[in-house]
C-alpha cells in the first residue's frame, strides 16, 4: 500500500516539476525577465565588471612590468591627463578625423546611394554591388599593410601613376603634412560604401506610394527629396552616420598598421595612443584614466545625438 | 668560401615539420635541397655522446614552446634548428621534446610575452627577448636569473667575444653580476655596399675626377673612413633620375628603429642618453652634442630614395635587394635576406663609417641582437628541457652550424675557430664591430618600452619635419623620461621647472 | 533610342563607381598571383606572367589551416550566440517594454562606443584573473558581447514591423510564448536575423586586436597571422599578405552576393518587407 503510493507519487514528481518549470518558463509574468536574462548577463560580466575594474585602475598608478603592485593616487592620472599638452593634441587630431572622415563618407554615401537608387534593372547588380561593398569588407590589417606599398614613393602604383602624368613622387606616409590626409583618405575609401548601404536602405524604406503620389503631384524633385525621401529615411541615415562616428572614434588597426601613429605624431589618433600606452608601455593606471576619460566623451556624443534624434522623430510624429 | 647550400642542407623537410617557416627561407631552402643533395649528405653528422645519461625525464613526451621574432631569421633559425635539439635529447636523454612556435613583429613580441606572463602561464616556456627588455621581463619575475643554472651548468659558462656582449644580451641592473639571459643572436650594424657599383672602373674614375679622392674599396677602406668621407660616395651614387640613390638608414616610427640608427651619430661624437647611476635624463640627453648629431641624421635623408622617414628594417632590404641603393646601413643579423643569391658576389658588407674629424674621430653604433630567457612559471619538467635546450644550444658544433645557416653566433671559441669569417660575407664586419667599445646597448630598465615610445616620437617628429628644432625634440623627450624614471623611483629629481608646458 | 542610351551611360557610369571602390582591392587581389620581384617592379606591372606558388606556399604554411578554421569557428558560434541572445531581448523589448527599455538599449549602444582599448584592458586583466585567456570560449564570448548592441537594435526594429495580432492569434489558439517567438515571429524577421548575422559576421571576421591581446596560439585567427606574420627573414612579405587576404575576401564576399538582398532590407531596421 504504501509502496505504490510512493511509487505513485515519485512517478508524478517528474512531470511536475517539468511542468512548473514549464509554467515559470511560460508565466507571463516571469517571461520578459527570462527573455532578458542572457543579454543582462553578458552586460554585467562583459560591461559593467571590466567597466568598474577600468574605474578602479584609473586611480592607482599601476604598470604590468614594473614588478610594484599597484598604488593609489587618487585623481593623479586624471591631473596629468588633463595636464598633457599631447593628449589634447590627440584629441583634436582625432575629431578633425571623425568629422572631415564622417562627413565625406556621407556626402559620397548620399550621392552614390542616390546614384544606385534607380540601378535596379542594371546588369550584373549584384556583382556590381558586391564589389562597391568589398572595401569594408577586407581585413583592416590588409588594407593598412597594402596601402602602405600602393602610397609608397618608390615601388607604389599611386605614384607611378602620378608620375607617369609628370609629376614627382609624393611621399604620401613620410610627410607630416599629407600622412594625415592620406589615411584619412583610405579611411574614406573603406566606409562610404556603408553609408551607401545606408543610403540605399533609407531609401527602399520611403513609401512608394508617396513617391507615385509626388509624381502625380509633379513635385520639383528637390522638394520631393526634400519632404518624402529625407523624411522617412533620416532614421536609418542617421544612424549610419552615428554608427560610422563612433567607429571613426575608436579607429586605431588601419594607423597601426600604416603610420604606427607617424610621422612624429601626425597621425596619432587618441585611440592610438590609448593602445600604446597600455599594451606597448603596460602603462596601466594612466591608460586606464585616458580610457575613462574616452569613455564619457562617447556617452555624451551619443546621447545627445540620441537625444536630438529622438525629439526630431517625435517632433515629427506628433 | 661559403658553401651556399650547407645553410639548407640539413633543412628539415618543410612539409612534415611543424615549424612556421618564413616563405622565403622555405623556398630556397626547398631548391637548395634538391640542388644538393650531396651537400647534405657530406654535411658533418652530428657526434653526440653515446653515453646516455640517467634523465629523469627518460621515455617521456615534453611539449615545449618557444616565442620568437616574427619573420626574424635568426628566430626562425632557432625554429628550424630545433629538430636537431630533439634528435639530441632522444639520443642523449631518452625522452622526446616536441616544438611548437608563436611568433610576434618587434613591436608585438613583448605584448605577446607580457600578456602571457602576466597570467602566471607557460605557454611560452623559452622566449627570444629583445636585449633591452631583460629589465621589464626580469623586475616582476617573469623570467629566471641564471646565475645558478650557469654555475650547475659549466658549458654555460661561455667565454663571449667581448665585454659588450654579456652587457648587452645577460646583465641586469646594469654594472652587476645579475645574469637573465644568454645571447640567442649577436647584432651589429654593418655597411652594405654593392661592389658592382663601388669598384666599377667608370665609376672609380668619374668619382677621381669629381672629388679628387678615391672610391673606398675594401674593407681596410671602410674601417678608417669618416662619415665626412663616406657622405661623398653617397653623394655621388645618388642618381634620382637612374632610381639610385647612395645609402639608406632607418628613421621609422616603428619600435626602437630610428633610435637605434640616431645613437650612432650620438654616442660616437661623445653625446650620451642617460646616466645609468642616478637617473638623471635631463641635460643629458637634450645637449648640444646630441641635437648637431640629429641634424647631421636629418641631413643624410637627401642621398636616401623619398620615403627614407618611414624606412625600417624590412623596407631597407626591399630597397637594397631591389637595387635602388647603392649602401646601406643594416643589421647583421638580416645579412641572408640582403644578400640574394644572385647579387651574392656583388656585395660586400663592412664596419660602418666613422663620426668626427681626424683624431677625435671614433665609431660607437647600437648594439642589436635578442638573448635567450626563460620562463619562470615553467614546471620542474618544462624548466628541465629548458635548461638542456640551452646547454645544448651552446655546444660548439651547434654554434657553428648556427653561424653556417647564417646566425650569429657571440662566443670567443666559435668566432675565432678557424674560416669562420669565410662562412658569411657579414661575419668580418660583425667581429669587427662587436670588439672594444665599437658597439653598446641603451637601457634595460623596466620602464624601458613607456621611454622609448616618447622618444620615438620625438626623434621621428623631427626627422619627419613636424618639429623644426632638435633641441625642443630632445628637451621634450628628456622631460617626458626623467618623470618617468622619477616616477619610479630610479631618479632622484623629478623634470625640472624648464620641462612645464613642453611641447613638440 | 536616345532613352536607351542614357540608360546604357547610367549603367556603365555605375559600374564605373563600382570598379573604382574595387579597384585597390583588385590591386591585392592581382598582386597575389606575382613573384615578390613582380611586385615591387617599377614601374608596377600591370600585366605579368601569373604564378600560383604564393597560393601554394600558403597552404603550406602549418599555421594557415588552423588559422583559418579558428577564424571560421570563432566569428560564426560568436555571431550565432549573439544573435540568439539579442533576438529574445529585442522580443522582450518589443513586445513587453518592461520598464527602462529606452534606457537598456541605449546602454546596450554604449557597448559599442567603448574604444577598443578601453574594453580590452579590463577584460584583459579580468580574464587573466579568471584564468580565460587563450581559451577560445572566452574569445566567442567577448565578440558575442560585441556583436549583441546592433543585434539587438536591428531586431527589435523588425519586430517591432511585424504586428502583434499574430502573437494575439496563436496564444488565444493555446501556443506558448516559446511557440510564439520561434514560430511564429522568427520566420518573420528572417530578413533582420540574416542582416545582423552578416553584418556582424564581418566585424567578428576581420578583428585582430582584441585575439592579439586575450588569445594565445590555439586561437589566432587570420587577421592576426597577417599582423603577425607580415615579414619574412626581416623582409615585409607583400606576397604573402596578398595571397592570404585574397583567400580570406572569398567567403564575406559570397554571403554579401548571396544575402544581399537581406542586407540592404535588414538595414532598413525594419521600415520595410521585401526588396529594397
Amino acid at each position: 500500500m504504501a509502496d505504490t503510493t510512493v511509487s505513485k507519487s515519485s512517478k508524478y514528481v517528474l512531470p511536475d516539476r517539468r511542468n512548473a518549470l514549464m509554467a515559470v518558463l511560460s508565466d507571463r509574468r516571469y517571461l520578459p525577465a527570462i527573455l532578458l536574462i542572457p543579454v543582462l548577463v553578458f552586460f554585467l560580466v562583459w560591461n559593467t565588471i571590466p567597466l568598474l575594474w577600468l574605474l578602479g585602475l584609473s586611480f592607482h598608478n599601476y604598470s604590468l612590468t614594473s614588478g610594484q603592485d599597484p598604488r593609489f593616487v587618487g585623481f593623479q592620472n586624471f591631473i596629468r591627463i588633463f595636464q598633457d599638452w599631447q593628449v589634447w593634441y590627440d584629441l583634436s587630431r582625432t575629431l578633425l578625423f571623425v568629422f572631415v572622415g564622417v562627413s565625406l563618407q556621407t556626402i559620397l554615401g548620399i550621392l552614390l546611394g542616390l546614384l544606385f537608387w534607380g540601378s535596379a534593372k542594371l546588369p550584373g547588380r549584384r556583382l556590381a554591388l558586391t564589389l562597391l561593398f568589398a572595401p569594408m569588407i577586407l581585413t583592416p590589417v590588409a588594407t593598412g599593410n597594402f596601402f602602405r606599398l600602393i602610397y609608397d614613393p618608390t615601388f607604389g602604383v599611386l605614384n607611378a601613376m602620378i608620375r607617369a602624368l609628370g609629376f614627382d613622387s609624393i611621399d604620401f606616409l613620410g610627410n607630416a603634412s599629407t600622412a594625415f590626409w592620406a589615411v584619412l583618405a583610405v579611411d574614406v575609401w573603406m566606409w562610404t560604401p556603408f553609408l551607401v548601404l545606408m543610403t540605399l536602405a533609407a531609401l527602399g524604406s520611403v513609401p512608394k506610394a508617396e513617391l507615385e503620389a509626388a509624381e502625380v503631384d509633379r513635385l520639383p524633385w528637390l522638394q520631393r527629396l526634400r519632404l518624402i525621401v529625407f523624411y522617412h529615411g533620416k532614421f536609418i541615415l542617421m544612424l549610419g552616420i552615428l554608427l560610422r562616428t563612433i567607429d571613426s572614434f575608436k579607429t586605431m588597426d588601419l594607423v597601426l598598421q600604416m603610420t604606427r601613429g607617424g610621422p612624429g605624431s601626425s597621425t596619432k589618433l587618441v585611440a592610438v595612443t590609448l593602445y600604446r600606452q597600455a599594451f606597448d608601455s603596460f602603462n596601466l593606471g594612466w591608460s586606464s584614466a585616458l580610457a575613462v576619460f574616452l569613455l564619457l566623451i562617447s556617452i555624451a556624443f551619443t546621447a545627445t545625438f540620441i537625444f536630438v534624434l529622438n525629439l526630431r522623430r517625435q517632433r515629427g510624429q506628433s | 668560401m661559403p658553401d651556399k647550400h650547407s645553410k639548407f642542407g640539413r633543412n628539415p623537410g618543410a612539409g612534415e615539420s611543424k615549424l612556421i617557416l618564413p616563405r622565403r627561407t622555405l623556398l630556397k631552402g626547398a631548391s637548395a635541397t634538391a640542388l644538393a643533395g650531396t651537400a647534405a649528405v657530406a654535411m658533418p653528422r652530428y657526434v653526440y655522446s653515446q653515453q646516455r645519461e640517467d634523465h629523469p625525464l627518460a621515455g617521456q613526451t615534453i611539449d615545449m614552446a618557444i616565442l620568437g621574432i616574427a619573420g626574424w631569421l635568426p628566430s626562425s633559425l632557432a625554429v628550424q634548428m630545433s629538430p636537431l635539439f630533439s634528435e639530441y635529447a632522444q639520443e642523449r636523454f631518452g625522452y622526446t621534446a616536441e616544438f611548437s612556435f608563436a611568433d610576434a613583429p618587434f613591436s608585438g613580441l613583448f605584448q605577446r610575452a607580457a600578456t602571457s606572463l602576466a597570467t602566471r602561464s607557460q605557454e611560452y616556456n623559452i622566449i627570444i627577448s629583445d636585449s633591452q627588455w631583460l629589465g621589464a621581463l626580469a623586475s616582476p619575475g617573469w623570467i629566471i636569473q641564471l646565475n645558478d643554472v650557469i654555475s650547475q651548468n659549466p658549458n654555460l659558462d661561455i667565454e663571449w667575444y667581448g665585454p659588450v656582449v654579456p652587457n648587452t644580451y645577460m646583465i641586469y641592473p646594469d654594472g652587476t653580476d645579475q645574469i637573465w639571459g644568454l645571447p640567442q643572436e649577436g647584432d651589429t650594424i654593418a655597411l652594405f655596399v654593392r661592389k658592382d657599383l663601388i669598384q666599377n672602373e667608370d665609376e672609380r674614375r668619374a668619382f677621381r675626377e669629381r672629388y679628387n679622392a678615391e672610391l673606398p674599396q675594401t674593407f681596410e677602406d671602410f674601417e678608417d673612413l669618416t662619415m665626412t668621407e663616406f657622405e661623398k660616395v653617397a653623394e655621388f651614387f645618388t642618381r634620382p633620375d637612374d632610381e639610385i640613390w647612395g645609402t639608406a638608414m632607418q628613421y621609422s616610427r616603428e619600435y626602437d628603429f630610428c633610435s637605434c640608427y640616431l645613437y650612432p651619430f650620438m654616442f660616437s661624437q661623445g653625446g650620451d642618453i642617460w646616466n645609468p647611476e642616478t637617473g638623471q635624463v635631463e641635460g643629458i640627453l637634450n645637449s648640444d652634442i646630441n641635437a648637431m648629431a640629429m641634424e647631421q641624421m636629418r641631413h643624410w635623408l637627401r642621398y636616401q630614395p623619398p620615403g627614407a622617414v618611414n624606412y625600417g628594417i624590412a623596407e631597407q632590404i626591399d630597397v637594397f635587394t631591389q637595387g635602388k641603393v647603392a649602401t646601406c646601413f643594416q643589421w647583421a643579423a638580416v645579412g641572408l635576406a640582403m644578400i640574394t643569391d644572385e647579387m651574392r658576389d656583388q656585395i660586400m658588407v663592412v664596419a660602418p663609417p666613422k663620426h668626427g674629424v681626424g683624431d677625435a674621430a671614433d665609431r660607437i653604433y647600437t648594439m642589436g641582437g635578442q638573448p635567450w630567457v626563460v620562463n619562470a612559471f615553467n614546471d620542474e619538467a618544462h624548466m628541465r628541457v629548458s635548461i638542456d635546450f640551452l646547454n645544448w644550444w651552446y655546444l660548439p658544433e651547434v654554434q657553428l652550424e648556427f653561424a653556417r645557416r647564417g646566425g650569429n653566433p657571440c662566443g670567443r671559441d666559435t668566432l675565432t675557430s678557424a674560416g669562420f669569417d669565410d662562412l658569411q660575407p657579414w661575419f668580418r664586419a660583425f667581429k669587427f664591430m662587436l670588439e672594444g667599445t665599437r658597439s653598446r646597448d641603451f637601457w634595460h630598465h623596466p620602464k624601458y618600452a613607456e621611454m622609448l615610445s616618447l622618444q620615438q616620437e620625438a626623434f621621428t617628429s623631427y626627422m619627419t619635419g613636424q618639429t623644426a628644432d632638435p633641441m625642443q625634440a630632445l628637451n621634450f623627450a628628456a622631460c617626458g623620461q626623467q618623470q618617468i624614471l622619477f616616477d619610479y623611483g630610479t631618479a632622484s629629481e623629478g623634470p625640472s621647472r624648464a620641462c612645464r608646458g613642453i611641447s613638440l | 533610342m536616345s532613352d536607351g542610351w542614357r540608360q546604357h551611360l547610367y549603367h556603365a557610369l555605375l559600374w564605373l563607381v563600382a570598379l573604382f571602390f574595387f579597384s585597390p582591392v583588385a590591386w591585392i587581389i592581382l598582386s597575389s598571383f606575382k613573384t615578390a620581384d613582380d611586385i615591387l617592379a617599377v614601374p608596377p606591372k600591370l600585366f605579368f606572367e601569373p604564378t600560383l606558388e604564393n597560393y601554394v606556399a600558403l597552404f603550406e604554411r602549418n599555421a594557415f589551416l588552423q588559422q583559418l578554421t579558428n577564424s571560421i569557428v570563432l566569428s560564426v558560434c560568436a555571431v550565432l550566440i549573439a544573435v540568439t541572445v539579442s533576438f529574445l531581448a529585442a522580443f522582450c523589448f518589443s513586445r513587453f517594454k518592461p520598464r527602462g527599455t529606452d534606457f537598456l538599449m541605449f546602454l546596450l549602444l554604449s557597448i559599442r562606443m567603448l574604444p577598443a582599448t578601453a574594453v580590452i584592458l579590463p577584460v584583459f586583466l579580468m580574464y587573466v584573473a579568471f584564468g580565460w585567456k587563450n581559451e577560445p570560449i572566452g574569445i566567442v564570448l567577448f565578440y558575442a558581447m560585441f556583436s549583441i548592441p546592433f543585434s539587438v537594435w536591428i531586431l527589435k526594429g523588425f519586430i517591432d514591423g511585424v504586428s502583434p495580432r499574430f502573437d494575439e492569434t496563436a496564444l488565444v489558439n493555446g501556443a506558448s510564448y516559446w511557440h510564439v517567438i520561434f514560430r511564429v515571429i522568427l520566420p518573420q524577421v528572417r530578413p533582420g536575423l540574416i542582416a545582423a548575422f552578416i553584418f556582424n559576421l564581418i566585424f567578428v571576421w576581420n578583428e585582430a586586436v582584441f585575439n592579439f591581446i586575450i588569445g594565445g596560439i590555439d586561437t589566432h585567427n587570420i587577421p592576426v597571422a597577417l599582423w603577425t606574420g607580415a615579414y619574412a627573414d626581416g623582409g615585409v612579405d607583400w606576397a604573402f599578405i596578398a595571397t592570404m587576404t585574397s583567400v580570406y575576401l572569398i567567403p564575406p564576399v559570397i554571403f554579401i552576393y548571396f544575402f544581399q538582398k537581406y542586407l540592404l532590407v535588414g538595414m532598413t531596421f525594419g521600415t520595410v518587407r521585401g526588396e529594397v
